[in-house]
């Protein structure tokens, strides 16, 4: 698992193309400059996974927008072992009262993360807050959540590339992949 | 005790200290006696994030025989407040999750309003593989009884219908510490 070769060879099944990739984020920039139209926004990407998702539906977005980025701990890390709570690892470098603000996530799962984090947006007094995500996995749903946009909704299997990764790698990939079993049943 | 309609070993209150916290904070409730350490783990998680959660608060009764006395009854693992969702999890064998399917259905059955989400052993695999402790899933999967070892049984009683319980923990709300771990 060294170089991109091996690690496209850990995927067992591309769940999702480069091209339906762009094709789908181009159309979620049509659809969210049309219902943005004739107001500016500001998108906040939560880190890591969502980064090249942000990097191309931003430029498919017409509308004026500013950018802003977040990272928010994960359970099951040194932070969990240190504190059990989540926390805010990069906080907004700006203020969004009164502005209206659209989340930018990789992936949707159980939704605990989410919940969290618009918990935390609403108490800065954005004019409006929503939600868009490339991939939601409904099957793992704790927390209900309305997603205002959504790339593809996609079957309980975990994925990796285009962002999302697994032991901090595959994020290079540029499809979406099912992990084979194997990669994950070895030790890390 | 022994659940008669799953054959899942499920212990009541217990009259001993429960279970130590998960970490140093000195200002966190009690945690309940969890019946199987992948309760234990799910509470951390959702302690983790911040979700308000009461630990079995309820009894549906969902049997009655002819004389109208409850024989069967189902007590939701976990109540999220906050949610208004019931959680209820299992790491138990493939037939032991239909006659819990069952139960579910009936409890639906009775009770429309209810949310209720079943967590499979599968559903614990993935959320373990993505918090990367995977590990544990296989540490904890098939485990006889599905009882943690420091959980003392209480004495046989009957069901409450829609009693709530004694044993209630909730999220804590401390101040963190920095630490360097992010999300995937």
């Amino acid at each position: 698992m060294s170089d991109a070769r091996d690690l496209e060879a850990d995927v067992g099944e591309v769940l999702l193309s480069e091209d339906e990739i762009q094709a789908r984020v181009t159309e979620l920039g049509r659809q969210v400059s049309a219902d943005y139209a004739g107001r500016q926004l500001t998108l906040v990407s939560v880190l890591k996974g969502s980064l090249p998702f942000m990097a191309d539906l931003m430029r498919a977005i017409t509308v004026p927008v500013r950018i802003d980025l977040m990272e928010v701990s994960s359970y099951g890390g040194a932070a969990t072992e240190s504190s059990g709570l989540v926390r805010i690892l990069k906080d907004l470098s700006a203020s969004i009262q009164g502005e209206d603000v659209l989340i930018v996530e990789d992936i949707i799962d159980t939704g605990l993360t989410l919940n969290y984090l618009l918990r935390y947006l609403r108490g800065k007094n954005p004019a409006s807050l929503r939600i868009c995500t490339l991939l939601d996995k409904p099957a793992r749903r704790l927390v209900d959540i309305p997603v205002d946009y959504t790339g593809f909704t996609i079957p309980d299997q975990f994925v990796v590339g285009y962002g999302l990764d697994y032991g901090e790698l595959y994020r290079n990939l540029r499809f979406v992949g099912v992990l084979r079993p194997e990669v994950y049943a070895e030790p890390a | 005790m022994t659940d008669p309609t799953t054959g899942e070993q499920r212990t009541g209150a217990v009259a001993g200290p429960a279970a130590p916290a998960s970490d140093d904070h000195t200002d966190a409730p009690p945690r309940p006696p969890f019946a199987h350490a992948s309760e234990a783990e799910m509470a951390r998680i959702l302690d983790f994030y911040e979700v308000a959660w009461e630990y079995e608060p309820r009894t549906f009764p969902i049997l009655w025989n002819l004389a109208g006395d409850v024989v069967e009854s189902f007590s939701p693992d976990f109540y999220l407040p906050d949610l208004g969702l019931y959680l209820e999890m299992t790491t138990l064998r493939q037939r032991l999750v239909r006659k819990k399917n069952r139960k579910l259905r009936r409890l639906r059955e009775l009770y429309p309003d209810l949310r209720v989400k079943l967590f499979y052993a599968r559903d614990f695999r993935a959320l373990m593989l993505k918090y990367g402790k995977l590990a544990l899933v296989d540490a904890l999967s098939g485990t006889p009884g599905q009882v943690m070892p420091d959980r003392e049984p209480e004495p046989a009683a009957g069901p409450t219908p829609a009693a709530p319980s004694t044993r209630r923990s909730v999220t804590r709300r401390t101040t963190p510490a920095p630490a360097s771990e992010a999300r995937r």
